[in-house]
C-alpha cells in the first residue's frame, strides 16, 4: 500500500451502492485505495483486528442488517485507536433525526446518497479533499450535511 | 290589641263603679245628716215635752236622741273620712251640737232652780239661735254634698254617655285591626301559596329531569344520620319508589360485589373527612341487569347541620358509548399507524431502488449516450423524464407525510425572517421569471417555523410557476390583523383575532369553480406536459395551515391572477 494514497473504507450492505462507490472513486484523479465491507459486524471485526490498516476516512451506511451504522459509530467512538479516523455517514435517508443523532455521536460529515452518478463522484471527491483537521476540530453543525 | 281593649273596658267600668259608689256615698251622708237633725229635734221635742209636763217619759227621747246623735256622728265621721272639707264642717257641727246639748242640759238645771221662767226663756232663745246655726250648718253640709253629688252625677252621666261611644270606637278600631290583620295574613298566605306552587313545580321539574337525565339524589344529614332517597333512585335500581328503607347498607346490596369497596370507601370519606367525592361503580338492578353509576357529592354546611347531597347518575349509555369510541379510536390509531408505515414505504423504501435506477441511467447517459441511435436516445430521455417525475412524486409525498407529523414544535417565529429564507431559496426562479415581490411587515407568531417556510415556498413557487408570460410577474404579500366575526368565511373559527396574509399574483389565475379542488392532494388543473407537478404542493399548504388552526382560501380569475389567503390565529 502506498503511503500517499488515501485509504477509504465503506460499510454498506447494498451491493449496487458498493459498486457505485468503487466506480465513482475510480473516476477521481486523487489516489485512493477503496475497501468495502458488507455490514456493521464485518466492519467492526476489521477495525478491531490488530495489524489491519486503519482507513483515513470511513464511509458508514446507517441502515444495515446485524449491526447498524449508528451502533458502529457508538462503538468506534469508544475505541481510542480509531480516534483519527474521519467518519462520513453515507445514507439514503437524510431525516433530521438521523442527522442530529449522528452529529451528536461524533460523525464528521453526512452525505445523502445522490440520484445521479456525476453528483456522487463530485460529493466523494469533495469529502476526501476536505481539510479534516479543520472539520474534526470544530463542532460545526452547519457544514455537517454535505451537499453540492 | 285585645288586651288593650279589655284594659280600656275594665278601666272604664271601674270608673263607672267608682262613680256609682260616690253617688251612694253622697246619699248616705245626706241621709245621715238629715237623721242627725231629726235626732236633735227629737231630743229637743222630748226636752220641751218634759219642761212643759215635767213628765219624765219625755226625757227618754231626749237621752236617746243624745245617744243617736253621737252614733250618727261616728257614722258621718267614717263616711267623710276622705273629705277634709266635710270633716271641718262636721267638727263645727259637733261644736254647735255640743253647745246645743249644754243649753238643753242647762234648761233642765234651770228647771229645778229659781227664776226658772226668766232663765228658761233666755236659755231657749239662745238654744233656738244655736239650733238655727246647726240647721244652717247642716244645710251647708247637705248643699256641699249635693254639689258633690251633682259633680258626681255630671261625671257619672258623662261617663255613661261616653261608654257606648268609646265601646263603638273600640269596636270599630278592633274591626279595622282585624281587617288589616286579615288582609296581611291573606297576603302572606298568597305569597306562601305562590312559593309553595313554585316549590311544587321545582320539585316536579327535578323529578322529571331525574327520569329523563337518568339521575337521582340522595340527601344525607350527617347529624341525624337520616338518609332521603329521591324516587328515581329506586327506579334506577329497578325497584318501586320507597320499596326499601333508605340506608347505605340497603344501597350497597345493589352495588356490584367487586365495586362495594369503592362505594363504602366513598361513604367513609364523607362521614369522617367531610370530603366530597366522585365515584364510578357498577350496580346490579333488581332485574339482574348490570348498570354503570357515577356519584358526585356536595356538602351543604350550616351552623347546626351538615348535609351531604349525592347526585347519582346512570352512565351506562355514556360508558358504553365511551367504550365504543375507545375501540374506534384504537382502530383509527391502528389505521393511522398503517398509513404512516405505508408513507414510510412509499416515500422512503421506494426511494432506494429509484435512486439506483437514476444512478444507473446517469452512468449510461454519461458513458453510452453517444453509442445510441436517435430512436434509442429519444426513449432513453423519456425514461429519464419519467424517473425524474417519480422522484418528485416520492419527495413530495414524503414532505406531505412529514407535514402530517403529530409532534409539532411551536416556536415564536418572525414570519419576515421565514419569508426572507424562502425568497433566498427561490432566488433563482425569481430572477428567471423576472418577478417582483412586495411584502407588508409580517407578525411574529407562535408557529412551526419550517412548516410556515414551506407554506411560503409552496405559495410563491405556485405563483412563479403559473405566471403569465405576457406581463411581468408581480407578487404582493399583504398582511393585516382582523377580527374573525368580520369574516363570514371564518364562521367556524375557534379564535377571535387572526392575521390575514394574502398572496396575490397577476399570473394565469384559474376558474373560481376549482377554488376548493386545488387543495386536494394529486388534484391538478394542468397536464404534466404543460406544467410539471405532482398536485401535492397546495395540499401541503392546506395541511400546514390546518396544523396551525388556521384557514386557507383561494380566489382565481383566468388570465388575471390568483389570491391565496391564509388566516393564522394571532
Amino acid at each position: 500500500m502506498q503511503n500517499d494514497s488515501i485509504f477509504v473504507l465503506l460499510a454498506d450492505d447494498d451491493e449496487d451502492d458498493r459498486l457505485f462507490f468503487k466506480e465513482a472513486f475510480s473516476n477521481i484523479k486523487i489516489k485512493t485505495i477503496v475497501k468495502t465491507v458488507d455490514d456493521g459486524v464485518e466492519l467492526m471485526n476489521y477495525l478491531t483486528q490488530t495489524g489491519n490498516k486503519l482507513p483515513n476516512i470511513l464511509f458508514l451506511d446507517l441502515n444495515m442488517p446485524r449491526k447498524s451504522g449508528m451502533e458502529c459509530l457508538k462503538e468506534i467512538k469508544k475505541l481510542e485507536h480509531l480516534n483519527d479516523v474521519a467518519i462520513a455517514i453515507y445514507s439514503t435517508s437524510a431525516s433530521e433525526q438521523d442527522i442530529e443523532d449522528t452529529f451528536v455521536k461524533g460523525a464528521n460529515v453526512y452525505i445523502k446518497k445522490p440520484h445521479d452518478f456525476a453528483t456522487l463522484r463530485n460529493l466523494l471527491e469533495e469529502v476526501i479533499t476536505i481539510n479534516w483537521h479543520y472539520q474534526t476540530s470544530g463542532l460545526n453543525r452547519d457544514g455537517f450535511l454535505l451537499s453540492l | 290589641m285585645l288586651l288593650f281593649i279589655s284594659g280600656i273596658s275594665y278601666k272604664h267600668s271601674n270608673s263607672l263603679e267608682t262613680s256609682t259608689e260616690l253617688l251612694v256615698h253622697s246619699y248616705k251622708i245626706q241621709i245621715q245628716l238629715e237623721q242627725l237633725l231629726s235626732y236633735l229635734k227629737d231630743a229637743e221635742t222630748g226636752q220641751r215635752g218634759y219642761i212643759i209636763t215635767h213628765d219624765s217619759v219625755f226625757l227618754i227621747p231626749y237621752f236617746n236622741g243624745r245617744e243617736k246623735v253621737n252614733k250618727s256622728f261616728d257614722i258621718l265621721k267614717n263616711l267623710t273620712a276622705k273629705q277634709p272639707k266635710q270633716q271641718t264642717n262636721l267638727e263645727q257641727l259637733r261644736n254647735l251640737i255640743d253647745i246645743r246639748f249644754i243649753r238643753l242640759s242647762n234648761s233642765l238645771t234651770i228647771l229645778s232652780g229659781e227664776e226658772k221662767n226668766l232663765l228658761l226663756g233666755e236659755n231657749m232663745l239662745e238654744g233656738n239661735e244655736i239650733m238655727n246655726a246647726i240647721r244652717l250648718q247642716i244645710d251647708q253640709m247637705i248643699q256641699l254634698e249635693i254639689s258633690y253629688f251633682n259633680n258626681h252625677q255630671t261625671k257619672y252621666n258623662r261617663d255613661i254617655s261616653f261608654t257606648p261611644f268609646i265601646t263603638l270606637i273600640l269596636l270599630l278600631f278592633t274591626l279595622i285591626i282585624f281587617i288589616l290583620a286579615f288582609l296581611k295574613i291573606n297576603k302572606d298566605l298568597n305569597v306562601l301559596k305562590n312559593s309553595n306552587e313554585e316549590l311544587l313545580i321545582s320539585a316536579e321539574s327535578i323529578k322529571h329531569a331525574e327520569i329523563i337525565g337518568k339521575f337521582c339524589i340522595a340527601i344525607w344529614n350527617l347529624q341525624t344520620d337520616k338518609l332521603i332517597y329521591s324516587d328515581n333512585l329506586y327506579r334506577l335500581l329497578g325497584c318501586e319508589p320507597h320499596s326499601f328503607e333508605p340506608s347505605i347498607e340497603n344501597f350497597l346490596k345493589f352495588v356490584h360485589p367487586d365495586d362495594r369497596n369503592i362505594v363504602s370507601n366513598g361513604v367513609e370519606k364523607i362521614a369522617i373527612k367531610h370530603a366530597t367525592y366522585s365515584r364510578f361503580y357498577r350496580v346490579i338492578r333488581k332485574d339482574g341487569h348490570e348498570r354503570f353509576f357515577s356519584s358526585m357529592g356536595k356538602f351543604i354546611d350550616n351552623s347546626e347541620n351538615s348535609t351531604h347531597i349525592s347526585v347519582i347518575k346512570d352512565v351506562t349509555q355514556e360508558h358504553l358509548n365511551n367504550l365504543t369510541l375507545q375501540d374506534k379510536n384504537r382502530e383509527l390509531e391502528q389505521s393511522n399507524k398503517e398509513l404512516a408505515s405505508f408513507n414510510q414505504i412509499a416515500s422512503h423504501d421506494l426511494q432506494e431502488p429509484l435512486r439506483k435506477i437514476q444512478t444507473f441511467i446517469s452512468i449510461i447517459a454519461e458513458n453510452e449516450m453517444s453509442g445510441l441511435s436517435d430512436f434509442g436516445r429519444n426513449y432513453f430521455e423519456r425514461i429519464q423524464t419519467s424517473v425524474a417525475r417519480m422522484r418528485k412524486l416520492i419527495d413530495d409525498l414524503l414532505l406531505f407525510s412529514r407535514t402530517n407529523k403529530i409532534d409539532k414544535n411551536f416556536e415564536e417565529s418572525d414570519l419576515n425572517l421565514l419569508l426572507k429564507n424562502t425568497l433566498q431559496d427561490l432566488s433563482e426562479a425569481i430572477v428567471e421569471k423576472r418577478a417582483h415581490i412586495e411584502s407588508d411587515q409580517l407578525p411574529v407568531l407562535k408557529v412551526i417555523p419550517f412548516q410556515i417556510q414551506q407554506l411560503f415556498q409552496n405559495l410563491l413557487s405556485n405563483s412563479l410557476k403559473y405566471s403569465n408570460p405576457i406581463v411581468d410577474l408581480l407578487i404582493k404579500i399583504e398582511c393585516e390583523r382582523i377580527i374573525a366575526k368580520d369574516y363570514p368565511i371564518l364562521d367556524s373559527a375557534a379564535d377571535n383575532i387572526y392575521y390575514k396574509i394574502a398572496v396575490t399574483d397577476n399570473g394565469q389565475g384559474f376558474e373560481q369553480q376549482y377554488a376548493e379542488q386545488i387543495f386536494t392532494i394529486f388534484k391538478r388543473l394542468h397536464t404534466s406536459a404543460e406544467y410539471p407537478g405532482t398536485g401535492i404542493g397546495l395540499s401541503i399548504c392546506k395541511k400546514i395551515v390546518e396544523n396551525h388552526s388556521g384557514f386557507i382560501f383561494a380566489e382565481g380569475k383566468p388570465e388575471i391572477g390568483a389570491i391565496f389567503t391564509v388566516f393564522l390565529p394571532a
